[in-house]
């Protein structure tokens, strides 16, 4: 195991590490999905490493990492069409008001 | 246009047009017998001249409708005719008093109609219908006065009893056709064997019914009821006739066993309805039970195998017969009644229907040379020269002298006694009815002869059956005259007053039966009842058992599931709280401890 994919790796949980603690801090619903963004940004760099430095030559860890990039796409329009929605009924788009999704 | 039809149409058209018309029921009734009897009169004179006409109309497919005038249907034809005429101008006499004129009128017509029909039918499909029609007619005549007291049941009575004896003829002609493959009589007349011998049986049968012969004479004597007209017409001379002329036809096709089961039922019928008649308290059963008697005789010529003795003395008979009965109308007329006991003396009030009536009772005992001697004589002769002699002509002669002591009996009671004379209305009317019949049976025994050649058949001439005849007649007028009734029949006199009933008669021998037979039949039906009521009820309680079922076992089970789900769910509901941080810190921790687990064994490993 070279040093560069141990780098690689520790950076991507770095960001995942933050990733989680900005969602679990955050109670705005807007700085949620960019600790969730953290996240999947740490898993990606832990993907595009193993790919760089294990299997240079096959091509299905390159597309697994834009499969997740498209995935973070829709996950933002759909979660920012959420944050506006709530914005625009309730005036705020913090969390720890919006308990109606009680069951 | 055919004789044989108007013979038939004429009393039935008119019949019809009076009830159309409702009015005129006498002239119009006078002219379509009149038209009848015209050309029943014609059939005769062409069988004379050897011309046999016969009518063909379309009937059931190869069975077709046949109306046939032989020399025999002829001469029975004109009987009828004439008869009925004379009767007919009687009854116009007769119901003077009558406001149902017009139902009379048409009935008899219909009856009329009817028996020609019957006698000149050449088929039996045609015979059977008419002889149902005579039924008819004859339950509908019977019953005219159907408000007074028993006159109803005195004609559902005869009815009944003639309609079960009719299923004797059904049978024989369902035999006859089966057998012969043909309706027509003549054809099946040439029949043999046991066929034929359950064929005569039957026949006999039917024959007896209509008859009235013993032991089905009863209904005869309670058909009195009915206006004396009818009784002239219907229980002399026609529908009692009706029997009689069917044997006569069939005669030829008879075995010897059926001929001599014939001649002891009429032998056996001519005693004992000859006894009853001397017993007898009412003229007019008097004169019915005489009718059985001397039907009974013609079976007894039949079975001796002398069929035209039998047809002499139905001839002679139905003249005879049809005045007595319209001297007994006129006598009733006198006294409002037909009781021997109300009529004692009615003869001097009337001397001159009387004189009728002396003279047809005559004719009747057999004293020459009135019509009844010629055939009774036949009909000895013929026993006499019958296998069965012995059997038959011992028959023949008690029947002969019984005739004359009954006859003598009343003749003695209706002139012994005082006189009450008032008047009648249409006296005129029934006298010139009543002499045309006393003197065709006075003068009909000349006639025989011209009978004999007609049918080309001869009377053996004997003269010991003339002897023993006459001497019989003589003897049985003596003993009615001189010997008072209830010593001349002795211990005998309450049998028949009772009619000779055997261990209660119908009421033991059929009634009971038939009423044990219903009794069986409605309990059966009433078990019946509840046992279907129970299969029901059974059927209710599977029905009750399933719903239960259904309800408890099934409905409950689903419902239970259905309950269970429910709750599990609000319990599960209470796991969210709506908390997004909570969520999410659970679902970190979920995951840290899946990724744990794989770890730990990993650094174990």
């Amino acid at each position: 195991m070279s040093i560069d994919l141990l780098l690689a790796l520790i950076t991507g949980a770095a960001l995942f590490g933050v990733g989680i603690y900005g969602a679990l801090s955050q109670t705005n619903l807007v700085m949620i999905m960019m600790g969730v963004e953290l996240m999947l940004a740490g898993a990606m760099v832990n993907l595009v490493a193993f790919w760089r430095y294990l299997h240079p030559d096959t091509p299905a860890g390159q597309m697994f990492v834009l499969i997740v990039m498209t995935v973070m796409a829709i996950e933002m329009a759909v979660g920012f069409g959420v944050a506006i929605a709530r914005f625009r009924a309730k005036g705020s788009v913090e969390m720890e008001e919006a308990v109606e999704l009680k069951g | 246009m055919n004789f044989i039809s108007v013979a038939i149409l004429a009393p039935l058209s008119a019949a019809v047009l009076i009830l159309l018309l409702r009015r005129l029921p006498a002239a119009l009734t006078l002219l379509g017998a009149l038209i009848g009897l015209l050309a029943s009169i014609g059939l005769l004179a062409s069988a004379f001249n050897g011309i046999n006409s016969e009518l063909i109309l379309p009937g059931l497919p190869e069975l077709p409708l046949h109306l046939l005038a032989t020399p025999l249907t002829a001469l029975l034809s004109t009987l009828v005719a004439v008869i009925s005429s004379l009767v007919l101008i009687y009854a116009v006499g007769y119901m003077k008093q009558d406001k149902e004129k017009i139902r009379f009128f048409a009935t008899m017509l219909l009856f009329i109609s009817a028996m020609q029909t019957l006698v000149l039918a050449g088929d039996w499909i045609l015979l059977l219908a008419a002889w149902e029609l005579i039924g008819v007619s004859s339950y509908l005549l019977i019953g005219f006065w159907y408000p007074r007291p028993g006159v109803s049941s005195a004609a559902t009575r005869a009815f009944l009893v003639t309609r079960s004896a009719d299923l004797g003829l059904y049978i024989a002609v369902f035999i006859l056709i089966a057998n012969t493959g043909s309706s027509d009589i003549a054809t099946t007349l040439n029949m043999g064997g046991h066929a034929a011998v359950a064929a005569g049986l039957l026949l006999l049968v039917a024959a007896m019914g209509k008859s009235a012969q013993t032991p089905l004479h009863d209904w005869l004597q309670r058909a009195m009821a009915g206006p004396t007209p009818v009784s002239a017409l219907l229980h002399s001379a026609t529908l009692v006739a009706a029997g009689a002329i069917l044997l006569i036809r069939t005669a030829p096709m008879l075995p010897t066993d059926v001929l001599l089961v014939i001649g002891i039922a009429g032998g056996i019928t001519t005693v004992v309805t000859g006894l009853i008649a001397l017993g007898e308290r009412d003229l007019k059963r008097l004169l019915a039970a005489s009718t059985s008697s001397q039907y009974g005789l013609m079976l007894v010529a039949v079975g001796a195998g002398v069929p035209l003795a039998a047809l002499l003395h139905l001839i002679a008979h139905a003249a005879i017969k049809s005045s007595l009965f319209l001297g007994a109308g006129v006598f009733q007329h006198s006294r409002e009644s037909t009781t021997l006991a109300d009529l004692e003396g009615v003869g001097r009030d009337r001397p001159r229907i009387f004189f009728g009536f002396v003279l047809a009772a005559l004719a009747l005992a057999g004293i020459p040379p009135l019509s009844g001697f010629f055939s009774k004589d036949a009909i000895i002769a013929a026993s006499l020269a019958s296998p069965n002699a012995p059997l038959l002509a011992t028959l023949a002669l008690a029947g002969t002298l019984l005739t004359g002591a009954y006859m003598a009996r009343a003749l003695h009671i209706l002139w012994y006694g005082n006189k009450r004379k008032h008047p009648i209305a249409g006296l005129r009317w029934m006298g010139a009815g009543l002499a045309g019949l006393v003197t065709l049976a006075v003068i009909l025994g000349a006639g025989f002869p011209s009978i004999e050649t007609l049918l080309h058949r001869s009377m053996p001439d004997n003269t010991l059956a003339q002897i023993l005849g006459l001497s019989a007649a003589l003897g049985g007028l003596m003993l009615g005259w001189f010997i008072p009734m209830p010593r001349l029949l002795g211990p005998l006199l309450p049998w028949a007053q009772r009619g000779f009933v055997i261990a209660g008669g119908f009421d033991t021998w059929m009634v009971r039966p038939a009423f044990a037979i219903a009794h069986s039949c409605d309990r059966l039906e009433r078990r019946l009842y509840v046992a279907v009521l129970a299969l029901g009820q059974f059927g209710l309680n599977i029905g009750q058992v399933v719903r239960r079922s259904d309800d408890q076992g099934i409905d409950g089970l689903i419902f239970s599931l259905v309950h269970g789900t429910l709750e599990l769910g609000s319990r599960a509901r209470t796991l969210q709280s709506g908390l997004i941080h909570r969520e999410m810190a659970i679902a970190v921790v979920g995951a840290a401890l899946i990724f744990a687990i794989p770890l730990l064994a990993l650094l174990i490993h």
